[in-house]
């Protein structure tokens, strides 16, 4: 026995049809002696770069533990499953039971996209008087600087004498 | 050079930790910049290897 972590990519244009696949990876997995410990669904993702002209792909991670014999078998027949787009089996030691950081970063913009309807209307209160704030000191700084070069000149003109 | 405290367990799915490691252009910043330790310099390249391949990291700036 083997423990594996299994990436997938789908495909996004399936992404209402993941639960139907989970059920046949699941088939697939249970046919060659494969146990599934963890099933993470993170979502829709932006990748990268484009895969097979995607911009876009639905990933999946599977925690899984199995003979190392028949992962062959498994790749076999996902490499001709259309709706994958990429797929990675890593062995690992052990599995962490825990939420992987994907998951939970998936997870807070979610909650950042609800929020930032509120967010947008502070920071637009704010805005004003940040830039008030900076046109005044520009203008200290900038009579600062010509005090400076007024002074100098006048150093030089006493050495010229 | 500043010593940069990693967590005892990262993986290929931090990928805001990994980003802190690679370039603009998307190459591995060598552990004499970064002062990484040589074994975790080592875990470092391997994970973000599998994360470009995962497209959770870009391999370069010039993807189409």
């Amino acid at each position: 026995m083997k423990k594996y972590e299994a990436v997938i990519i789908l495909n996004p244009n399936l992404s209402s049809k993941v639960d139907s696949f989970i059920k046949d990876f699941e088939k697939l997995l249970k046919a060659n002696t494969f146990n599934i410990k963890k099933m993470e669904d993170i979502g829709r993702r932006q990748l990268s770069y484009s895969i097979n002209n995607h911009n876009k792909g639905h990933y999946l991670i599977f925690n899984i533990e199995g003979n190392a014999e028949n992962i062959i078998d498994i790749e076999n027949k996902i490499k001709y499953n259309e709706s994958i787009i990429r797929h990675l089996f890593i062995s690992v030691k052990e599995h962490d039971g825990e939420d992987s950081q994907l998951l939970v970063d998936s997870r807070n913009k979610k909650s950042e996209s609800e929020d930032e309807e509120s967010n947008v209307k502070n920071e637009v209160k704010k805005k004003p008087a940040d830039v008030e704030k900076k046109n005044e000191e520009k203008i200290v700084s900038e009579e600062e600087s010509i005090e400076y070069v007024s002074s100098d000149s006048i150093e030089e003109d006493s050495k010229d004498e | 050079m500043s010593k940069y405290e990693l967590p005892k367990k990262f993986d290929y799915k931090n990928v805001s930790l990994l980003k802190q490691f690679i370039t603009e252009t998307g190459k591995i910043i060598p552990a004499r910049v970064t002062g990484v330790s040589a074994s975790n310099q080592r875990k470092l390249t391997r994970y973000i290897k599998i994360a470009r391949f995962l497209a959770l990291i870009p391999y370069t700036d010039m993807h189409k």
